[in-house]
């Protein structure tokens, strides 16, 4: 049995990338973001991070369509995948102003995008609200994965709001992405993963530590645990190290580090 | 070939909330063990949220009663002079580095202080004449105070430590002015962070830290020996630099 912490460890440590597991990183963006600078924020450059630490895939959204325009940004990301359709596939960005429906329509058959991306605390729009009706039925329709950003305390974005809308659409794959965030919803983020089997807690932000990763991993089974890093809008380093050194078993840390994004996503298995 | 990792940025003592729990030395050799950290600063959490003066005698004790094959130097936390709550700053420096005290901590907005300025210049100006670096997290004060302090000290060697993800438009112009200001790998969270400061500041301007154990070391470990950095780079963050910083402290024959 392969020890995956070991092999991790060995390969942080001789500085050379993993290649023990199939990394896909499920919560990247890419391109500039005007609230600070972003070193590197190309596609290029980006992939050039993910094979230094051994990285296969990344999903992600563009900045562009999170903060101003999701309709100039999801063209934007259909572009990098074309530039990079090995290592990089897309979320449709969907902002509840700015014609969601159509948004949909527009992406949904674009085998670029891998699902959907919704930013409720950017959008100043909760999570339960109607104009997300669409993103529901796509997500119920086809199975693809709606990573919604997500907040301990936020009024668009909260666990609790994640939860309402697992019971309202059992059948929609969520990425909880953060997981809540803060430290102290782990109890929550956990009870929710197990009362909702299509909850994903998606582990990546500032105050994440391994010992919680392990945790959700004990607690909700490695199923339902899937890593994302957040790059570049933060250091991809800090939520792969946290899973290196994490302590998880082989069969746990292949689940979490890519196994369960190419069961949600089976176009991912070749790539 | 690994290098060497000496952490400016480690506590022991209990924290009042949250699951991840700080605690003894063996629990944080073990900690370092794991992760490969060969040394390490450490403050005492008694220092931050009960009384530094009672905080700082705690952690000179803990070292000298258990074994970590000097793997460990004690980290002290100052405060102002307003209230005569510490020695005086020179008493205050000799006795620190009496006790083998290699750093000094603040916490100016937890402890309701301004870092620059005159309340507390005194400890700054002392802790610069006895080589003493002053470490201080971003969250506890601003690149405005930093460089002010940075400034008006230019002997002091100032060590930045959880910066996070938003901070180059601030901390370049800060590192620019002032080479007395250097910046911990604990939450420097900046995409390519590292490389970046690198790239435009050399390496002698970062220090390994990881916050150990409230940040996840794992956080820093991955950062560096990710990084597209030179084996030499990355030698120089691990613990040269931290070592350098460390040579302006007299010997004290004990």
């Amino acid at each position: 049995m392969i020890d995956a912490a070991h092999e991790l460890v060995d390969a942080l440590r001789a500085r050379r990338p993993q290649d023990t597991f199939r990394i896909i990183d499920a919560h990247a963006h890419a391109g500039p973001y005007a609230l600070f600078f972003i070193p590197r924020n190309s596609a290029k450059e980006m992939v050039a991070v993910m094979d230094r630490c051994g990285v296969r895939t990344a999903l992600f959204s563009t900045n562009l369509g999170i903060q101003l325009d999701a309709t100039a940004g999801n063209d934007a990301a259909a572009r990098i995948v074309s530039e990079h359709p090995e290592r990089l596939r897309g979320y449709f960005v969907v902002n509840p102003w700015q014609d969601p429906d159509a948004e949909i329509a527009r992406r949904q058959h674009d085998p670029r995008f891998v699902g959907i991306k919704i930013h409720p605390d950017l959008h100043h729009y909760p999570l339960t609200g109607p104009r997300y009706a669409g993103v529901w039925e796509f997500a119920e329709s086809t199975g693809r994965p709606v990573l919604t950003h997500t907040w301990t305390g936020s009024e668009y974005d909260d666990l609790g709001q994640v939860a309402e809308v697992a019971d309202r659409h059992p059948l929609a794959n969520i990425l909880a992405g953060h997981a809540g965030v803060l430290r102290e919803s782990v109890d929550t983020a956990i009870a929710i993963a197990q009362r909702f089997p299509r909850v994903h807690l998606e582990i990546c932000g500032s105050h994440g530590h391994g010992a919680l990763i392990a945790r959700m991993v004990g607690e909700v089974g490695a199923g339902q645990v899937v890593y994302g890093s957040d790059f570049p809008f933060i250091d991809m380093r800090a939520a792969l190290g946290r899973v290196v050194f994490a302590g998880l078993g082989a069969a746990e840390a292949e689940l979490v580090l890519g196994g369960n994004m190419v069961k949600l996503v089976p176009g991912l298995a070749g790539s | 070939m690994t290098a060497s990792l000496f952490d400016v940025n480690c506590q022991l003592g209990r924290l009042p909330w949250g699951e991840i729990q700080v605690g003894s030395i063996d629990a944080l050799l073990a900690d370092m063990d794991r992760f490969g950290v060969d040394r390490a600063l450490v403050s005492h959490t008694l220092s931050w949220r009960h009384d530094p003066a009672t905080g700082n005698q705690q952690v000179v004790r803990e070292l000298r009663e258990h074994r970590h094959d000097g793997r460990l130097r004690a980290c002290w936390v100052a405060l102002p002079e307003s209230c005569a709550e510490l020695s005086p700053p020179d008493e205050f420096t000799r006795e620190a580095i009496a006790a083998g005290v290699a750093a000094v901590r603040v916490y100016p907005a937890d402890h309701g202080f301004d870092l620059d300025g005159p309340d507390f210049a005194g400890y700054a100006a002392a802790c610069a004449v006895a080589g003493l670096p002053l470490v201080v997290d971003l969250g506890e004060t601003s690149w405005q105070a930093l460089d002010g302090l940075a400034h008006d000290h230019p002997e002091l060697a100032v060590v930045v430590c959880e910066v996070g993800y938003r901070v180059l438009r601030r901390a370049a112009p800060v590192l620019e002015r002032r080479p007395n200001v250097h910046i911990d790998l604990s939450d420097l969270s900046t995409h390519e962070g590292p490389e970046w400061l690198c790239a435009r500041f050399g390496p002698d301007r970062l220090v390994f830290g990881t916050g150990a154990p409230r940040r996840d070391a794992a956080e820093a470990v991955a950062r560096l020996f990710w990084s597209d950095l030179d084996d030499a780079a990355v030698a120089r963050i691990g613990h040269e630099n931290l070592d350098a910083l460390l040579t302006r402290i007299p010997e004290v024959v004990r």
